[in-house]
C-alpha cells in the first residue's frame, strides 16, 4: 500500500500512456516507440553518469554490444530471441566491466575520453574485423522481430521502459542512491566515510550496462537491422546525452521527460521546417536549454511543485 | 594504557622533499594527542598516510594491534579511524542530515537498499554537535564556516570511530565557535573518544590534549606535556623558522 | 620502406597541424573543446566557397578561412565557454552540442552531399621514387612552420609567455596582473585559426562533407592523450607515433584497421599513464 502511494504519479502516467493507442494513429505511435527507447538509453546513461558523475561518452558502445550480440546470434545461428536477448544483456554487462576498469584510476574528462575511445574502437572494428560475422559496413538486416505492428511494439516498449523507470527510480530513492550521488560530489569523502566506492561504482556500471543491454537488444529487434553507422556514432551519443541532461541528470524521471520532449520537438518541427533544418533548430534549443537550465526540465517541475503544493516549513519553528 | 594506534618508521617523499621522514609514535586508548609543527612540517601528510589517502614509501601502521598498512581507506574507517579535513568537504548538494546519513551508511549494498535510514539517530548526531532542526534541513551553501566544521565533525562521528584525526578544526572560527567545538571534544573525551589533533591554535589546543608531539621537516623534535613541548627550545626555533 | 617513411612523415605532419590548436585550449583552460572539429570543417568550407564558388585567389581565400576560424573560436569562448569556466564536463557537453548544431547548419547551407576540393598546389613530385602529392607536402611544410612559429610565439613574445603562465598556474597568473579571460580569448581565437588552416589541408586531403569534423576531432583527442596535456613537443611526437602507426597499418595490414589501433593506443595510454607519455602541466 505504501508502495502504491509512492508510485501514484507513475501509475497515473502508465494509465494515460496505455490509453494512448486508442486516440492516435500508428504513425504517431511509432514516434512514441522511439521516445520509449530513447528514454531507456537515457536512463541507462543517467544511473551511471547522472548519479555517480562518471560521464560516459561511450554509451553507444554498450548499446551496440547488446544489439550486435543478439543480431549475430539470431542471424547466423538462428537462436530464438528468448535466448539471444538475455545473452546480449549478459554480454553487455561484461562489456560494462571493460568500461569500469579505467574508472578505477581515472575520472572526469579522462574517463569520458576512454569511453569515447571505446565507442570509436567499436565503430572501426565492427566494419573490418570479421565482416562475415558482423556484416561489415552494411551491418545485418532482416532480423526477427519480437512482435509486429505499431500497437504491440508500442505496448512492449512502453512496458519495458516503465518497468526500468520505476525500478531505477525506487533504487535511487534508497540510501544506495544517496551513496551513489555522494560519489559524484566527493569520492574521497565517501571513502573516508567507510564505504567501498569501488563496489558502489561497479554496481552502478552493472545496472547501467544491464539497462543498456535490454534496451539495445530490444531496439535492434524492433528495427530488424543493425549497422555500425547509426549506433557507434557521435550523433547517437549526442541524442542520448541531450535527452538525459535536458530532462535532468541524476533523477531518472528527467531522462524520460527529456526523451519525450526531444522526440516531440523534432516531430513538431516537421511540418514547418524541412530536412536538416529541423536538426539545426533542435540543436539550438538543446544548447540554449542546457545553458540556461543546466539542471534540466525536471528541476523546473520540482520548483513549481515546491511553490504551489508544498509550502516551505516555517523557519521560526525548531 | 594499551596502544590504539602505532606508527612505525613512516616515510613519504614528494619528489626530493621528505614530507614525513622515519616518523614513529603511538597513541594510547582514550588518550588525546596534539600534533604541532610549523607549516609544511608534514602534519596533514601524516593523517593522509594513516588514512591511506597517500601511500607511504616505507613504514608500518598498527591499529588495535593489527597491521593495517595494506588496508584500503574504507577498511581503516570500518576498523574505527576517521578524519576531518582541513578545508571542510561536505557533500554540496545534500542537506546536513543527508551528509550525516552518508557517514552512517553500512558498507553493504543490500542493507543500503533494504534498510531505512535511521533519521532519529541522524538528528541526534546533528544535535550533539550543536545543530538545530532547521539547520539539519539546510544545505552546506547556507552554512557559516563554524557550521561547516561542525558538519564535518558530525559526519565523522557518524561512522562511530574509536580514533578521530582532527585536522585544523579551529581554523577560521570565531571564539564562540571554538568554545563550542572544544566543549564538544571535552564531552566526547569523557566518553572515551581518542583523538589526534593538528592545530595552529595552540591556546585552544592546550586544554584538549594529554600529550603533544612536535614535528618539523617530517621528523619528531620532541614530545611531552603541552607545557614541556611549547617551552622546548628546538620547538620554538622550528616555529621561528631557524 | 621508403614509402612508409615518407607517407608517415606526411600524415604525421598533417595530424600535428590538426591537433595543435586543440592542445592549446586543453593546456590553457583545462577543457576539451569538442567543437574543435567544427573549426576544421569551417576552414575547409570557407576556402571552398572563396576559391571554387567565387573564384577568389588562393592566398586571400586561405586567409579568409583562418579569419573565419578566429571569429568562430572567439565566439565559442565568449558566448558559451566563458560562463561555464571551471566546469570541464559542462564545457565538453555544450561544445559537443554546438558541434552537432554546426553540422546541421552546414547541411542546411551546403546540402549533405560531399564536395571535393581542388588541391592548393596541384601535381605530384617524386621523392626517392615515391609519388608525393605536392599539396600534402605543402601541408607538412606549413605544419612545421606553424608549429615552429607557435613555439617561438609562446616562448619569446609577451602574450605567448602570458599564455604559458596561465597554463601553468591560472591563479598565480592572475596575481601577476595577467587577465586569464583575455588570455583565454586569445588562445581560443588562435586555436580557431589553427583549426581552420588545418581544415583547408585536411579537406583537400579527403573531401568536404558535414560529418568531416568527427575524424579530426578524434585524431586531436588521440594526439593530446598520447602526448600528454599541454606539451607542444609531446603533441608533435604523439602525432608522429599515431601517423606512423596508421601508415604502417595501412601499408602492411589493412587501411580499415588504422582506426582500431589508434583507439587501442588511446585506451592503453589512458589506463596506464593518464597524464600521457610526455605530460607536464604547462605549455
Amino acid at each position: 500500500m505504501w508502495l502504491l502511494g509512492q508510485l501514484r504519479w507513475w501509475l497515473l502516467f502508465a494509465l494515460g500512456m496505455s490509453l494512448l493507442p486508442l486516440f492516435i494513429s500508428p504513425g504517431t505511435l511509432r514516434i512514441f516507440i522511439f521516445a520509449n527507447f530513447l528514454a531507456m538509453f537515457a536512463m541507462s546513461w543517467d544511473i551511471l553518469s547522472g548519479r555517480t558523475g562518471y560521464i560516459s561518452f561511450g554509451h553507444p558502445f554498450l548499446i551496440g554490444i547488446a544489439g550486435y550480440t543478439t543480431a549475430m546470434l539470431t542471424y547466423h545461428l538462428n537462436w530464438p530471441l528468448y535466448i539471444t536477448i538475455p545473452t546480449a544483456v549478459v554480454t553487455t554487462m561484461i562489456g560494462g566491466t571493460l568500461f569500469f576498469l579505467p574508472a578505477l584510476r581515472i575520472r572526469g574528462t579522462y574517463f569520458a575520453l576512454v569511453t569515447l575511445a571505446f565507442m570509436e574502437l567499436m565503430y572501426h572494428s565492427m566494419q573490418v574485423v570479421q565482416p562475415k560475422l558482423t556484416g561489415g559496413t552494411r551491418g545485418l538486416s532482416g532480423l526477427p522481430t519480437l512482435v509486429s505492428g505499431a500497437v504491440p511494439n508500442y505496448y512492449l516498449s512502453f512496458l519495458v521502459m516503465f518497468a526500468i523507470g520505476v525500478g531505477l527510480w525506487l533504487l535511487i530513492r534508497t540510501r544506495l542512491g544517496i551513496a551513489l550521488s555522494a560519489i559524484r560530489m566527493d569520492e574521497d569523502a565517501v571513502r573516508s566515510s567507510g564505504l567501498n566506492t569501488t563496489r558502489l561504482k561497479l554496481f552502478a556500471f552493472m545496472v547501467s550496462a544491464m539497462v543498456a543491454g535490454i534496451a539495445g537488444a530490444l531496439y535492434t529487434h524492433y528495427l530488424g537491422s543493425i549497422a555500425p553507422r547509426g549506433i557507434f556514432e557521435i550523433n547517437f551519443l549526442f541524442t542520448i546525452l541531450v535527452a538525459a541532461l535536458l530532462g535532468g541528470a541524476g533523477t531518472i524521471i528527467g531522462p524520460i521527460i527529456g526523451a519525450y520532449f526531444l522526440t516531440f520537438l523534432l516531430e513538431l518541427l516537421r511540418p514547418y521546417i524541412p530536412g536538416a533544418g529541423r536538426y539545426l533548430i533542435y540543436g539550438v534549443i538543446a544548447l540554449v536549454l542546457y545553458y540556461y537550465v543546466p539542471k534540466g526540465l525536471y528541476s523546473l517541475f520540482e520548483r513549481l511543485r515546491e511553490r504551489f503544493f508544498r509550502p516551505r516549513p516555517d523557519p521560526q519553528s525548531d | 594504557m594499551t596502544d590504539l594506534l602505532e606508527v612505525r618508521d613512516l616515510t613519504r617523499t614528494f619528489g626530493g622533499l621528505r614530507a614525513v621522514n622515519g616518523l614513529s609514535f603511538h597513541v594510547g586508548e582514550g588518550e588525546t594527542v596534539g600534533l604541532i609543527g610549523p607549516n609544511g612540517a608534514g602534519k596533514t601528510t601524516v593523517f593522509n598516510l594513516i588514512m591511506n589517502e597517500l601511500r607511504p614509501d616505507s613504514g608500518e601502521i598498527f591499529f588495535k594491534g593489527e597491521a593495517i598498512s595494506r588496508y584500503p581507506t574504507h577498511e581503516r574507517v570500518k576498523l574505527g579511524i576517521a578524519r576531518t579535513y582541513q578545508v571542510p568537504r561536505p557533500f554540496a548538494e545534500m542537506t546536513v542530515g543527508e551528509n550525516i546519513r552518508v557517514g552512517m551508511l553500512p558498507d553493504n549494498l543490500w542493507k543500503m537498499v533494504t534498510e531505512e535510514a535511521e533519521e532519529a539517530l541522524e538528528t541526534e548526531i546533528g544535535r550533539s554537535v550543536g545543530f538545530n532542526n532547521h539547520q539539519i534541513a539546510q544545505r552546506p551553501s547556507e552554512l557559516a564556516m563554524g557550521d561547516l566544521r561542525r558538519l564535518e565533525l558530525a559526519r565523522t562521528l557518524a561512522v562511530q570511530p574509536s580514533l578521530l584525526l582532527l585536522d585544523e578544526v579551529f581554523a577560521g572560527l570565531t571564539l564562540g565557535e571554538i568554545d563550542q567545538i572544544s566543549e564538544l571534544l571535552v564531552e566526547r573525551k569523557k566518553h572515551g573518544l581518542t583523538y589526534v589533533m593538528v592545530s595552529h591554535d595552540l591556546r585552544s589546543m592546550a586544554p584538549l590534549v594529554d600529550r603533544v608531539i612536535a614535528i618539523s621537516f617530517g621528523e619528531i623534535i620532541t614530545e611531552g606535556t603541552f607545557n614541556e613541548v611549547v617551552n622546548n627550545k628546538t620547538v620554538q626555533e622550528a616555529y621561528l623558522g631557524q | 620502406m621508403g614509402q612508409i617513411i615518407i607517407q608517415g612523415f606526411l600524415l604525421s605532419g598533417l595530424y600535428a597541424l590538426i591537433a595543435v590548436g586543440f592542445t592549446m585550449i586543453f593546456s590553457v583552460g583545462r577543457v576539451l573543446n569538442l567543437a574543435y572539429g567544427v573549426y576544421i570543417m569551417l576552414g575547409g568550407y570557407v576556402y571552398f566557397v572563396a576559391v571554387q564558388m567565387y573564384s577568389l585567389p588562393k592566398v586571400p581565400s586561405f586567409l579568409f578561412a583562418a579569419l573565419a576560424g578566429v571569429i568562430f573560436g572567439v565566439l565559442t569562448y565568449q558566448l558559451l565557454v566563458k560562463r561555464l569556466q571551471g566546469d570541464a564536463i559542462a564545457v565538453e557537453i555544450s561544445t559537443l552540442i554546438l558541434a552537432v548544431v554546426m553540422q546541421a547548419a552546414i547541411i542546411v547551407v551546403f546540402s549533405p552531399a560531399p564536395r571535393s576540393m581542388w588541391p592548393l598546389v596541384p601535381g605530384v613530385i617524386y621523392v626517392y621514387d615515391v609519388a608525393v602529392q605536392k599539396n600534402i607536402l605543402l601541408a607538412t611544410v606549413v605544419s612545421w612552420v606553424v608549429l615552429g612559429g607557435l613555439m617561438v610565439f609562446v616562448h619569446k613574445t609577451h602574450i605567448g609567455r602570458a599564455i604559458r603562465a596561465v597554463s601553468m598556474d591560472p591563479k598565480g597568473a592572475l596575481i601577476s596582473g595577467i587577465d586569464p579571460q583575455r588570455i583565454n580569448l586569445i588562445t581560443w581565437g588562435l586555436s580557431g585559426a589553427l583549426g581552420a588552416i588545418a581544415g583547408v589541408f585536411f579537406a583537400t586531403y579527403t573531401q568536404l562533407d558535414p560529418g568531416m569534423w568527427v575524424f579530426p576531432l578524434i585524431t586531436a583527442v588521440a594526439v593530446v592523450i598520447v602526448g600528454g596535456i599541454g606539451s607542444i613537443v609531446g603533441s608533435l611526437i604523439a602525432a608522429h607515433i599515431i601517423g606512423f602507426m596508421e601508415t604502417i597499418t595501412t601499408t602492411l595490414i589493412a587501411a580499415e584497421l588504422r582506426g582500431v589501433f589508434t583507439m587501442l593506443l588511446i585506451i592503453v595510454v589512458l589506463a596506464v599513464a593518464p597524464k600521457g607519455l610526455f605530460g607536464k602541466a604547462e605549455l
